[in-house]
């Protein structure tokens, strides 16, 4: 009895697991297979995540990306302008520009780059920040 | 304590009434064991699942750009917030309407031929082009609309994903 039972839980946790996954892959395939470069943040702008197309133009492994302020991938003499279009998007302050350009710069290569931002809104508040890089010829 | 949780201690308390010798006990012992950990592991692939799906769910709808997600017939299945406010719609009136409907009817023929070669699997080229997008409210307004292939959500089946921006 006991192990018909336990059968059953373990097939439903099976189930449960099979499910997220098939609902995981529509959303995973959007952000990675997006022909658009998208960076996910928190408020500090810390990555959370970056996209196929975003690695090639920050010039970064995904692993290194993950964990790194987005700032400290901006070209030096940029990164304070960066940090207080941040702050103010961040805290919502009124007339804060959801879009603006910027230097990035990784090992060789400078790369002019148009940045769209928009809030993730939560519940309790804005909770991070999705971003999409646009290379500038 | 979880459900298997209670389920192994029940078969624990069993094994004891029952009189198995050391050998026999020693190994069911290590086979309860042996599932405690693969039940753990599944536990925290679900956990993680959970958690992977809230994050790229919540991109999809607060991704700086507007995207819509079409059935094979063509309806809306999902709208981001940045769709939304381009249709100038809320979502209760975008989910689930035919897409063509918020194209203007000179351009609606052109963008049907092209989302039915999609979802039977032609290469469509131009990948991006543009047509005049109807919102609820206001005049039309040219829009760039490029496309690609996506599973949908749940039944894992061809829909296609909209990217729509204003044209410059």
């Amino acid at each position: 009895m006991e192990l018909e039972e336990l059968k059953t839980i373990w097939l439903d946790l099976r189930a449960h697991v099979d499910q997220l996954a098939g609902e995981r892959q529509q959303y995973y395939d959007f952000f990675e297979q997006a022909t658009e470069a998208y960076v996910i943040t928190d408020l500090y702008g810390t990555i959370a995540d970056a996209n196929g197309a975003a690695v090639d133009i920050l010039q970064r492994r995904k692993r290194y990306l993950r964990g790194k302020p987005l700032a400290a991938l901006v070209a030096l003499e940029q990164r304070s302008e960066f940090r207080r279009r941040l702050r103010a998007l961040g805290s919502r302050e009124p007339g804060a520009e959801r879009s603006w350009r910027s230097i990035f710069e990784s090992p060789g290569l400078r790369t002019d780059v148009e940045l769209s931002a928009r809030l993730i809104d939560r519940p309790g508040g804005p909770g991070g920040i999705c971003w999409r890089l646009e290379a500038l010829a | 304590m979880t459900t298997v949780g209670a389920v192994r201690e029940l078969m624990v308390k069993r094994l004891e009434a029952e009189s198995l010798d050391g050998e026999g006990r020693r190994e069911m012992e290590m086979a309860l064991e042996e599932l405690d950990v693969m039940w753990e592991e599944l536990q925290g692939q679900a956990a993680l699942l959970v958690r992977e799906n809230e994050r790229y769910a919540e991109f999809f709808q607060y991704a700086p750009d507007a995207y819509l997600i079409t059935d094979a017939g063509g309806n809306i299945r999902e709208a981001n917030e940045a769709a939304l406010e381009l249709l100038r719609s809320p979502r209760g009136e975008v989910v689930g309407r035919p897409l063509s409907e918020y194209i203007a009817a000179d351009d609606r023929v052109s963008f049907l031929s092209r989302s039915v070669g999609l979802v039977l699997g032609a290469m469509v080229n131009p990948a991006a082009w543009r047509a005049q997008l109807l919102p609820r409210e206001g005049a039309a307004l040219a829009a760039e609309f490029s496309v690609r292939a996506i599973p949908l959500k749940k039944s894992g089946v061809g829909g296609l994903c909209w990217l729509m921006r204003p044209a410059t």
